[in-house]
């Protein structure tokens, strides 16, 4: 359909929430057009306001308390509509993708019943044709057996089928436009390229435009003809993809861009690591094997061998070195972590730390050892109480690996904040008067605060942004060449692991499927599951439609 | 998953009646003597008491009770000296009545309170509503009946300030008897439900798949009725089991305000007449009824939750 | 508070913490309930008559400037019977809600830490327990062992004992999955040390919010065995009674009855403000934080 207008026109739009230490701009004075068929990709880190421009777009407000400017879709302002009309413009013309699909689907209503009304109350289909038309779209947005899986419940589904299911929801009316909110974060990278494959499928079959919103630079490279860059409530750069990528005109751009993980090349400011000379083994595990089935009552009876989430897993760190464990979720790395850390005792096997046995959980290790052994967790807010200061959760493990005086101890916490690139008046601060990033490193100088040999990494920059991610990995390599740390280093992403680790392992179901220095193993990989991963970490400089970039 | 329920709630059961029947073995002096009264000669006593098999031990009369009662066969009450079984079965369908009635009017009453309060949050609407439960929920349950007493049967005389049930004469006078009782007990139980349907409403309504339904563009009736309330029922189901829990309690002290002839009332004055063979009766009557509830509770949120399914 | 795995704009966090404190009608019940305080500490010495003091007037005589409430049959004056009863009924409370709420939260923290059999087969007791209506249960014991003040404490103590233990294992649950709990782990801290330094301040929160909903319960369970005869022993001049004895009259005059409601009504409705608002405030402060 044919118009003069184009899609969407956002004319410098300002929302404001008002909060109760008075107004926060969320967004201020944002100008942005999609012209017909096209997508435009809406980029920045947390609190940049992007899901919040989206949001207006749908005439959601999301409890914003002033909103100003203009939102034309087509021609009409969406902001000024009355609320009937705004229904008919809703999932009819507009389509939505949200960014957790499993929250996002009604528990209670099976799935193909859900893309159902959305025929149905906006009257594109005869009552009798909306079933067929169910099943035409499940099929089309490639769920296997449409028919059976339009009966599911949404828990039934996995993570990417539910996330299909969301897109074909949106795809139903035929609308003109799709707006996407960070459509693919949460899934497993292997199943984030396969949604990324179908949805610049679509595009390119249905001629749909698309707002995709996204703090994934590389993903939005592999969809979009044009991106634009929002920081802290304004936009910063709007260009064709292609030249923002090759040539970044503002500074904010350039960082985001750099911070971004490559196969490629290594990472601006990387420190070069240790000459991969021998070095001997620090930790050694053999044939560890980890259930996380639950015990029957009384704890009477082992857990069966079938139920492992880490099947008879052996290798060795180096000292001083970086060893880093690659899977997706449910591959089991966490498992070995939690067992190298003596939070799980393991079915079977053994760990050898420094050439000794270790006992299977921290209570029956020696001191000695519990201090040389440390842990950092994925999630800061989940891994630092709440109800203490920084300065306490610093000084416990100090009280208890170290006989300081209480002089000593204040002037060791000081000293372990300035190691981690914190302002010490932080020290008083609570784990929530921090960002993400502080946390993190607050989680880090509790662990330096052991002095420990070894550090288990277990995820610790997936609920970080990129730029962030990138300053605390230069942080661990700084501390790593000061201190001669060794790293066990649990990740999702190759691209991170790749300039990190010397030494990798890929965990798939519990074992692993490849083994050996990081260098030979990425260049030269072996088996097809690596293949796949590195095939599925998303590049920046490939243009659309992925399929033409070289495998 | 649904048999396992009715496992537990069998378990649960016997283990009550174990606790029970402890707590009135520990009632002061044994059943002989309080058959006989203070003037009993020794032996008489002593007769009465094989009779009674109290020389048996405790466990045993336990296991000998249990067989009798799961036979259908309560005893006999000491002060009306009939048997249990038809003494109380006439209080038992009063009480059904009253919580019957009490039940029908609770659920259409707290749930559209709960869901008018939830969709106009925070407008003079919720305010109102919200105040008027608050007040109800602080108000103990006979204070309520007292209250209401005083303004329809006292003031105004509409109501008979006692529900005398069993004097009705007609359909008519036995629901103005029924009246304040059952109105007593709605209003304390429903104070508990509309403020849980709120928040439970409230908290669904803000989720992301109630977002997602409104950006799909559907009507807000269709959001509401398809998306939002099946899946806020599943703690207003609780809290109805909870509510008629309280219930089995409430009634004891809504049936003795209003001398209501339920086994409620029958349960304090069988209390002050150490009428042991009722007690435990009745007991048990209540408690059965309160794990039926539960079982119930539990199956419907089962049955609401695909994921539990 | 729907879970998303992006993080939350901080600067929102923010300023819903700065300045966050009790609410308006926090600070109602709040000063209701150390009205209450106040009176029952100094009831004594500055209520008009006795609590057991016959014909200080006519009987059921109305309100006047020398019986704000009235009478009672007995001429005694109501106002001072439901000032004096305040002390009894606040004590009886606040004792048997600290003795349910340590014990109950004691055995709930220790379950949801240890979260094995013992855990499992205390939580079956408790469910059972919990199984039993309460006012039969208590009606039971009450009449097995007597109905002095304190044994009415202790069985009313008894009965919320679990049901404040099902509470606490809850909002354990909910922080012992937190990976600082691990942490203390892997440090090696004993397990008294992680309840009290890693579990209890985070617990706390609930813990008071339950106190505080549990007095109100005890205020109107205390008040209905005692309305049913079963509470505190007559003359006491505790508000359940009061109203019982008070019922048979309500022809004569209705200030017998309504005052110690009253009393018993403002006091519940000053304590629920003060739990509803203080809950939403700990709902507020990191809410990663408590559980609920």
């Amino acid at each position: 359909m044919a118009s003069s207008w184009p899609v969407a026109q956002i004319r410098d739009l300002t929302v404001d929430y008002h909060g109760e230490r008075g107004w926060t701009r969320a967004v201020d004075g944002v100008s942005l057009e999609i012209g017909n068929g096209e997508a435009l990709g809406l980029a920045g880190e947390s609190g940049s306001g992007k899901t919040t421009v989206a949001y207006t777009l749908l005439g959601e407000r999301r409890g914003a308390s002033r909103v100003g400017g203009q939102v034309l879709f087509r021609g009409r302002d969406i902001l000024a509509m009355p609320a009937g009309e705004l229904l008919s413009v809703r999932g009819r013309s507009i389509g939505f993708v949200p960014q957790n699909p499993m929250a996002s689907l009604t528990p209670s209503m099976k799935v193909g019943g859900q893309v159902a009304e959305m025929l149905r109350f906006h009257a594109v289909e005869t009552p009798q044709g909306v079933g067929a038309r169910v099943v035409e779209l499940l099929d089309s947005v490639g769920i296997p057996n449409p028919v059976a899986a339009a009966r599911r419940y949404p828990h039934e589904l996995s993570g990417g089928q539910q996330q299909r299911v969301a897109i074909a929801m949106a795809l139903a009316c035929r609308p003109d436009l799709v707006i996407l909110d960070e459509p693919t974060t949460g899934l497993d990278v292997t199943t984030q390229k396969r949604i990324l494959e179908l949805l610049a499928a679509l595009k390119r079959e249905t001629a749909v435009s698309m707002l995709y919103v996204s703090h994934d630079l590389a993903s939005l490279a592999q969809i979009c003809e044009r991106v634009a860059v929002m920081q802290k409530g304004r936009l910063v750069e709007v260009a064709h993809t292609s030249s923002l990528f090759a040539d970044p005109r503002q500074e904010y751009t350039r960082d985001l861009i750099a911070a971004v993980p490559r196969l490629d090349r290594p990472p601006a400011g990387r420190i070069e690591a240790p000459p991969p000379r021998h070095a001997p083994n620090l930790l050694e595990i053999d044939r560890l094997a980890v259930s996380y089935a639950r015990r029957p009552l009384f704890g009477l009876g082992k857990p069966p061998a079938d139920a492992d989430s880490v099947k008879g897993v052996s290798f060795a760190v180096q000292r001083g070195k970086t060893f880093a464990l690659i899977g997706e979720s449910g591959s089991g790395k966490s498992s070995i972590a939690r067992a190298v850390a003596g939070l799980t005792r393991p079915r079977a096997g053994a760990i050898r730390f420094n050439g000794e046995a270790l006992p299977a959980l921290a209570r029956q290790r020696s001191t000695l050892l519990r201090r040389k052994i440390q842990i950092i967790f994925q999630n800061p807010d989940s891994s630092l109480n709440p109800r203490k200061t920084v300065r306490s959760i610093l000084a416990r493990p100090l009280s208890m690996f170290s006989r300081l005086d209480a002089v000593a101890r204040e002037a060791r916490v000081i000293e372990l904040l300035q190691a981690v690139r914190l302002d010490p008046a932080y020290a008083d601060r609570r784990p929530h008067q921090l960002s993400g990033g502080e946390r993190q490193r607050v989680a880090i100088a509790r662990a330096l605060a052991a002095e420990p040999e070894l550090i288990i990494c277990d995820e610790i920059l997936s609920a970080l942004d990129v730029s962030v991610q990138a300053s605390v990995l230069q942080l661990l390599q700084t501390l790593q060449r000061e201190r001669g740390l060794t790293y066990l280093f649990i990740s999702h992403d190759l691209a991170v692991v790749r300039w990190f680790a010397q030494d990798i392992g890929v965990l798939r179901q519990g074992a692993f499927c490849e083994l050996g220095d990081t260098e030979t193993t990425l260049s030269a990989p072996k088996s097809p599951y690596t293949i796949q991963l590195l095939e599925a970490v998303p590049r920046i400089d490939a243009g659309p439609p992925p399929e033409t970039q070289p495998a | 998953m649904v048999l396992t329920r009715f496992g537990i709630a069998l378990i649960s059961l016997l283990a009550v009646s174990v606790i029970i029947f402890w707590c009135v073995e520990m009632l002061p002096g044994d059943a002989a003597e309080r058959i006989l009264g203070r003037n009993a000669t020794p032996e008489a006593l002593a007769l009465l008491r094989e009779k009674l098999h109290l020389d048996l031990s405790a466990g045993q009369r336990y296991l000998r009770w249990l067989t009798a009662f799961l036979s259908g066969d309560m005893g006999t009450s000491l002060v009306a000296e009939r048997p249990v079984a038809d003494y109380i079965s006439s209080r038992i369908a009063n009480t059904a009545l009253l919580s019957g009635l009490a039940l029908l009017l609770y659920i259409p009453v707290s749930i559209t309170l709960g869901v008018l309060t939830a969709i106009h949050r925070g407008k003079p609407v919720d305010h109102a509503i919200s105040v008027v439960v608050l007040v109800l929920m602080c108000l103990p349950e006979f204070v309520i009946g007292i209250l209401l007493i005083s303004v329809f049967a006292i003031k105004l005389a509409w109501l008979p300030p006692l529900a005398l049930i069993d004097q009705a004469r007609s359909f008519g006078e036995l629901l103005e008897l029924i009246a304040l009782p059952t109105i007593t007990i709605v209003a304390a139980m429903s104070a508990y439900a509309v403020r849980m349907m709120r928040e439970s409403l409230i908290e669904v309504l803000e989720s992301s798949y109630v977002l997602m339904a409104r950006l799909k563009g559907l009507p807000k009736r269709r959001v509401l009725l398809f998306h939002a309330l099946p899946n806020a029922l599943g703690p207003a189901i609780n809290i109805t089991a909870l509510n008629v829990a309280w219930m089995i309690g409430g009634v004891v002290v809504v049936e003795s305000v209003f001398e209501f002839p339920g086994i409620g009332r029958l349960m304090v004055d069988s209390i002050s007449h150490k009428d042991v063979p009722v007690i435990l009766a009745i007991s048990m009557v209540m408690t059965g009824a309160y794990i039926a509830t539960n079982l119930v509770a539990d199956i419907l949120v089962i049955l609401l939750n695909p994921k539990l399914r | 508070m729907a879970v998303s795995d992006s993080a939350a704009p901080s600067q929102k966090a923010g300023t819903v913490r700065r300045g966050a404190g009790l609410s308006a009608s926090g600070w109602v019940g709040a000063a209701i309930i150390l009205t209450y305080v106040f009176v029952a500490l100094t009831g004594a010495w500055w209520a008009p008559f006795g609590a057991s003091q016959i014909l200080t007037g006519e009987p059921f005589a109305g309100a006047s400037l020398q019986h704000p409430f009235g009478t009672d049959n007995l001429g005694r004056d109501v106002f001072s019977r439901v000032v004096l009863g305040t002390r009894p009924v606040l004590a009886m409370t606040f004792s048997a809600t600290v003795l349910a709420v340590l014990a109950g939260g004691l055995i709930g923290v220790i379950f949801g830490y240890l979260r094995n059999w013992v855990d499992e087969v205390g939580m079956r007791v408790v469910d059972i327990l919990i199984s039993i209506p309460t006012l039969v249960l208590a009606l039971l014991i009450i009449s097995a062992v007597g109905n002095s003040l304190w044994l009415v404490v202790v069985t009313v103590a008894f009965l919320f004992t679990p049901r404040v233990a099902r509470v606490a294992r809850a909002a354990t649950l909910g922080v012992v999955t937190n990976d600082y709990i691990a942490a203390a782990l892997a440090r090696g801290e004993s397990t008294l040390s992680i309840c009290l330094r890693e579990i209890l301040p985070n617990i706390s929160g609930v813990m008071l919010v339950e106190f505080a909903i549990r007095s109100a319960f005890a205020i109107i369970f205390i008040g209905s065995l005692g309305f049913l005869g079963f509470g505190a022993p007559p003359p006491t001049p505790e508000w359940g009674l009061m109203i019982n004895e008070a019922r048979a009259n309500a022809v004569n005059s209705l200030w017998p009855v309504l005052a110690p409601a009253g009393a018993m009504a403002v006091l519940v409705i000053g304590i629920n403000l003060f739990a509803d608002s203080l809950s939403r405030l700990i709902d507020r402060q990191g809410s990663a934080a408590v559980a609920k």
